[in-house]
């Protein structure tokens, strides 16, 4: 090689910013996928934060200065949950543990690539257009139209990026595994993630065909239906609740069993029951048929038996998974010494979570207690969505070491703040649990009639949910510091 | 981690597979959109209320559609028949066959759309239209685009057997499309 050569090769050698961008590296695009999750889901705690700061007084407006604000922060809070910070996430495990359980590579990884940063980009989109007055509508019709549009632009990119990465995922998992090796055999965080991304990418596309509906209706002219103002939420609102949101904790569950069955260095028992009632959690979870907008003159789709069956059977098949996990726990608890590892403490609760959500949900379903409209379907979504980012946490903390490195790993932090997040979630939920048996509605607006004229004693039952959140914010606070903490002292260790 | 299974030799039809996922979602779009036109479209019905003007859609058009998107599924066919067989100069015509099938069908719905005379925001009915028509001219507009870089590869060397993957998984995708078409001219342009 020539001193020309060498030159050249080094004008051309790629900055760390070319680097991270044109990395096709999974450990590096988990690391994105998971950054920005967590990120999304602190803005959204600080979104639920603020709707619970306001909630403080039903009767007026104290933090915002509308009903229409109240719902921007409200919707923003759910959206930020689900579709900017959790799915994506569980994507970061999707792209780097799961392949290598599957003793594979990620296939596609320049798919892989684009898939994140479309994510990244729809993602960034979606905030802005909550934040210049945008949203997914809302009930007054004060938001503005161009920044909805752009809002409904960025969750279509979001979604794209989703679906793509689940593509990847699903060919790795199928086709990229060992030949000889049955999808019997896989460890129990792959298997949820194919059957919890099969579910998702089907809802996921039926999302996007309401959004593009929302989006084309909505552009330069005045809405017929679909792109109303105040129609938009309602065509999306079936991905935030119930039973969508199920699919969300299928693969912390799976997480749990892999975990809890590592630490306890025990076998699950009773292998292919628990396999079975992983797979109908996940079609019990399927929600692309609960769309409210659509109801048709007679029985709401909400009190149809489909719904309601669902809603009652996903408690059996809960228990009989959570009742796996602790067999497990049972036979191997002697192998777990005095001080049980944070990420097991954590997963176990996300599980114990995911079932009194799914009790949760089963009340809702009630007729007779008209549950469906009320602060009940919060309380449902908060203990699903804690469980979940309980979960995710537990499984960035098992697997941090591939994630990010060996160095500075810092369980008795970690800890603090999982039962940070399990503590205020568990506040937040069982709070508004009550508040919704005493009428509170599940948006409450600024007035008291939106609010459903609840009993006085709301109140009180508002300021504990409002210290859940605070609860769970610090929770969320305390594992960034520790992802920070943990990255740091690896970035120092390479240099 | 907790469980990890040996290493040993990958499992093949990585693309197919791939394709299949990939495929479904986007079926599972256009099963949303059918099930709201059929819905709302139902309810519109019952109650006595017109659909979509008299004359507003017309048969002639959709039919040409639906034969177009028919003859491109037997070339697609024809493709990996070829592909499989190490045909290269049959792939290539077959392919090239099918993408300009592709390309009059688009062709001829923006056309129509152009001359159909029904604005998008006349009614709900004339929204989904737009919104399922539309949606299906870009999904074909994808496979054509898929197609042009199969022709590109074959051009490359890359038709033979070892590489059929990449024609079925473009032809499970455009034989989707088809099947999407067929349900847009019975349930929009046969029904109206």
């Amino acid at each position: 090689m020539t001193t020309t050569d060498n030159a050249a090769a080094s004008d051309s050698a790629p900055t760390s910013l070319e680097q991270a961008v044109t990395t096709t590296d999974p450990v590096v695009l988990g690391r994105v996928w998971g950054f920005g999750g967590m990120t999304a889901v602190l803005l959204g705690a600080v979104a639920g934060l603020l709707v619970g700061l306001e909630r403080l007084d039903l009767g007026s407006a104290d933090v915002f200065g509308s009903a229409d604000e109240v719902f921007q922060f409200w919707s923003a809070h759910r959206v930020a949950f689900v579709l900017l910070g959790v799915l994506p996430a569980l994507m970061a495990l999707a792209t780097t543990v799961v392949p290598r359980q599957c003793s594979g590579p990620l296939v596609f990884p320049r798919a892989a690539a684009m898939a994140c940063w479309t994510w990244l980009i729809g993602a960034g989109m979606t905030v802005v257009g909550f934040l210049v007055d945008g949203g997914l509508g809302t009930p007054g019709g004060g938001g503005q139209r161009e920044a909805t549009a752009l809002t409904v632009m960025g969750l279509l990119l979001a979604i794209g990026g989703l679906l793509l990465a689940s593509v990847c995922v699903m060919t790795t998992i199928v086709s990229g595994r060992p030949a000889g090796t049955g999808l019997r055999d896989l460890p129990y965080t792959a298997w949820t993630t194919l059957v919890g991304a099969t579910v998702w990418t089907g809802m996921l596309g039926v999302l996007a065909a309401n959004a593009v509906l929302a989006y084309v209706d909505l552009r330069g002219r005045p809405a017929v239906r679909f792109g109303a103002e105040d129609a938009i939420w309602e065509q999306l609102s079936w991905m935030f609740t119930h039973p969508a949101i199920y699919v969300l904790a299928l693969p912390v569950l799976g997480i749990a069993l892999d975990l809890v069955s590592s630490v306890t260095r025990t076998e699950q028992s009773n292998r292919d029951v628990v396999l079975v009632a992983t797979a109908a959690f996940g079609f019990l979870s399927f929600g692309a048929f609960a769309q409210t907008f659509f109801d048709t003159p007679g029985t709401p789709i909400a009190e149809e038996a489909i719904s309601v069956v669902a809603a009652f059977a996903i408690v059996p098949v809960t228990l009989a998974i959570v009742g796996g996990l602790a067999d497990t726990l049972r036979r191997g608890a002697a192998n777990l010494g005095s001080k049980p590892p944070a990420e097991a403490v954590c997963s176990l609760l996300a599980a114990l979570l995911v079932l009194a959500a799914t009790a949760v949900g089963a009340v809702r379903v009630i007729a007779p207690l008209e549950l469906l409209d009320s602060s009940v379907t919060g309380a449902h979504f908060a203990l699903v969505l804690g469980a979940v980012v309980l979960g995710v946490g537990a499984g960035f903390h098992h697997w941090g070491e591939e994630l990010v490195g060996p160095k500075g790993r810092r369980p008795g932090l970690f800890l603090l703040g999982g039962l940070a997040v399990a503590g205020g979630t568990v506040l937040v939920g069982v709070a508004d649990l009550v508040s919704g048996l005493l009428d509170q509605a599940d948006f409450t607006g600024v007035d008291l009639a939106t609010a459903g004229n609840p009993d006085s004693g709301v109140g009180g039952l508002n300021l504990v949910s409002m210290v859940g959140s605070v609860v769970l914010l610090a929770g969320l606070g305390l594992w960034m510091l520790t992802g920070s903490l943990h990255t740091a002292a690896n970035r120092k260790g390479a240099a | 981690m907790a469980t990890t299974v040996p290493a040993a030799p990958t499992r093949p039809r990585t693309l197919v597979v791939a394709s299949a996922f990939g495929t479904g979602s986007v079926v599972m779009y256009f099963g949303c959109l059918f099930a709201l036109y059929f819905s709302i479209r139902h309810d519109a019905m019952a109650w006595g209320t017109q659909w979509y003007p008299e004359g507003a859609i017309q048969l002639v058009p959709g039919g040409m559609n639906m034969s177009t998107m028919a003859m491109s599924a037997i070339t697609m066919g024809w493709a990996v028949h070829a592909v499989i067989n190490d045909d290269r100069i049959h792939a290539m015509i077959a392919m090239a066959l099918t993408a300009v099938l592709g390309i009059a069908m688009v062709n001829q719905t923006v056309f129509y759309f152009k001359d159909i005379g029904l604005p998008i925001d006349a009614s709900e009915a004339a929204t989904l239209l737009f919104t399922i028509v539309g949606s299906h001219m870009v999904m074909v507009a994808v496979g054509v685009l898929w197609l042009g870089l199969l022709l590109l590869r074959a051009l490359g060397g890359q038709d033979t057997s070892r590489h059929r993957d990449l024609v079925s998984a473009a032809a499970l995708y455009w034989y989707a499309s088809v099947a999407v078409y067929s349900v847009i001219w019975v349930g929009i342009y046969i029904a109206k």
